[in-house]
């Protein structure tokens, strides 16, 4: 997947923003994240005869513009979940890694983490989250990082942003050079969270622009 | 570090007159902000009935043969929400006002809906009340089921307490408690519950519910405090037991079962038989309540004889602080030492 140098991704923020028509689409496939791997007995028990992560695909697009990068991510979704009130939200996730080469599935390990960017649909705020493994996500190192969603005719649209450069333990994103990338997507509405979703089975080349 | 230890609850539901003093003693010390308002970390509910929230029983979650069973979420409606009422249209506004109601309508659940209804038929109707907190269990189904480790049983007390820093509000151990004794506070986004008065149990104060008990009702103790009344209950007399120990997950609030006057026959003549059917009492309690009854019986009918019964001093607890163990501390002077200790601090 290439990400396009842009002037600004300013122009790119708004999820229905014109630029996206003239970027390259790339498809990612997504599966439901593994029973198996579910870090506990109750969560599988009690997802082990209910369909979850059924998304097959989410349609991806990237800019950047030396400082900052912009992913539009869109997938189908025929009933939004807000997560208002006692409902759980519908939400959707970038993950890079940050060293070493992480396990996507394992959400990597101590000596290789990723990190990443989520959206949900009942926060206003992206969070960024430092994964080391299944179950020990950590509050991630801040890097600008923003999401904003908009659903129209049965499909999510999320912009996601942060800036290229990372510090400390975050991923660092190098223009002219080669990274990894690799999504999630929550389905609120299924009652769909923390390691019950989508995910693409692995990671995705990712070539940012010199 | 500190001996691991299991502060318990032996709750005689032979004295329990069902007045929720307990609930609304929670409720002021505990469950009084917002996003709570919903929330009962004490209730008080008649048996036999659907409960709180409705017809828990059947919601699943707790173990079978050690393996996790699937549970079912429980939604606030379940519970009951909070009533708001129309106090100001129906007592401020002079003669054309509204009749005192909640706003929004009628509702259709709430804590302690089905009181007194019971079960039975007359003129051998039964009920009896169960009060109902977190069970605080030895294999807490909650804490297993978490992902992210946000639950845990403190080694010094055994009680089981919710870390809302690390809680994201999955609520698999809503689903996964099968007491349903988790609630959702959709301000916070974190689940809650009863924390077994932990500040108070710190400085020596028994739980609010058990203080406030009009019918000296809720022992507290540890378990392993062999000159406590909750040892002699749970230990030497078993005579109190979990609800529900089918669930696996091994409470620590136990309960002394009910007895009742015997049933009537078609004449009104009392007749040799339990008022509340003994398959309904194991239903509850398992096989052991049989037991624990027929000795209440027979300690009760020696004591009402003029003969001595250490098990019916025990659950009469003529010395009020005798109910609670090591925890007799007045919360005034604790009230009183902590100003004197933020002073100290503060230099
Ligand atoms: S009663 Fe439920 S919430 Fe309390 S410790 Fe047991 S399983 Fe957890
Ligand atoms: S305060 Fe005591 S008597 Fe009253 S409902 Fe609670 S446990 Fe029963």
């Amino acid at each position: 997947m290439r990400v396009q140098k842009v002037n600004t991704i300013a122009e790119y923020t708004d999820p229905a923003a014109p630029g996206w028509g003239s970027v390259e689409v790339t498809e990612i496939e997504t599966i439901p994240a593994p029973l198996g791997l579910q870090p506990t007995e109750y969560i599988q028990v009690s997802w082990e005869e209910r369909p979850y992560g059924a998304l097959e695909q989410a349609s991806l697009r990237a800019v950047h513009d030396g400082t900052s990068i912009a992913i539009q991510m869109i997938w189908e979704d025929p009933q939004p979940s807000t997560g208002a009130g006692e409902g759980f939200p519908d939400g959707a996730a970038i993950a890079f890694p940050v060293h070493g080469e992480p396990e996507l599935m394992q959400m990597g390990s101590p000596e290789a983490p990723m990190q990443f960017v989520q959206w949900q649909a009942s926060k206003k705020q992206a969070r960024s989250v430092l994964a080391k493994g299944i179950g020990s996500t950590l509050p991630g190192a801040a890097v600008g990082e923003t999401a904003t969603g908009s659903w129209s005719g049965g499909r999510w649209t999320v912009v996601f942003t942060r800036s290229l450069a990372g510090e400390g333990e975050s991923a660092n994103l190098v223009p002219g050079s080669n990274t990894q990338i690799g999504i999630a997507v929550w389905n609120g509405s299924n009652e769909e969270r923390a390691g019950i979703k989508a995910v693409s089975a692995d990671w995705t080349a990712l070539a940012l622009d010199r | 570090m500190t001996d691991k230890r299991q502060v318990a609850m032996v709750i005689d539901l032979n004295k329990c007159i069902g007045c929720q003093t307990c609930t609304i003693a929670c409720k002021t010390q505990w469950t009084n902000r917002e996003g709570m308002e919903g929330m009962w970390w004490n209730t008080v509910s008649t048996s036999p009935g659907e409960g709180t929230p409705k017809g828990w029983e059947k919601m699943g979650g707790g173990f079978r043969k050690g393996k996790a069973q699937p549970g079912k979420l429980p939604k606030q409606g379940e519970f009951g929400t909070a009533w708001n009422f129309n106090v100001e249209e129906a007592l401020f506004q002079g003669d054309k006002h509204d009749t005192l109601g909640p706003i929004g309508g009628d509702p259709n659940w709430g804590t302690n809906w089905d009181e007194d209804i019971g079960g039975g038929e007359y003129p051998n109707s039964f009920q009896f009340y169960i009060p109902r907190i977190c069970n605080h269990c030895t294999k807490p189904a909650c804490m297993e089921a978490c992902p992210r480790g946000a639950i845990f049983k403190r080694e010094e007390d055994g009680i089981v307490v919710i870390n809302e820093d690390h809680c994201r509000g999955f609520r698999f151990c809503q689903e996964a408690c099968p007491y349903k004794e988790i609630y959702y506070n959709t301000v916070t986004g974190t689940s809650q519950k009863c924390i077994m008065c932990a500040p108070r149990l710190e400085e020596g104060v028994p739980t609010a519910c058990s203080r406030q008990c009009p019918g000296r009702v809720r022992f507290l103790g540890f378990l392993d405090d062999e000159d406590g009344p909750i040892h002699k209950l749970v230990y030497k007399y078993k005579v109190a037991m979990a609800l529900h120990p089918e669930y696996e997950t091994e409470p620590n609030v136990f309960y002394i079962p009910p007895l009742a006057p015997p049933s009537f026959d078609e004449e009104g003549n009392p007749i040799d038989e339990d008022r509340i059917p003994m398959d309904y009492l194991d239903s509850l309690f398992g096989p052991a309540v049989g037991p624990a009854i027929d000795l209440l019986k027979a300690e009760k009918a020696k004591k009402k004889a003029g003969g001595e019964s250490d098990l019916m001093d025990t659950l009469i607890a003529r010395n009020w602080l005798d109910l609670f163990g090591p925890f007799t501390t007045n919360p005034k002077d604790v009230a009183k030492t902590l100003e004197e200790r933020v002073q100290n601090r503060q230099g």
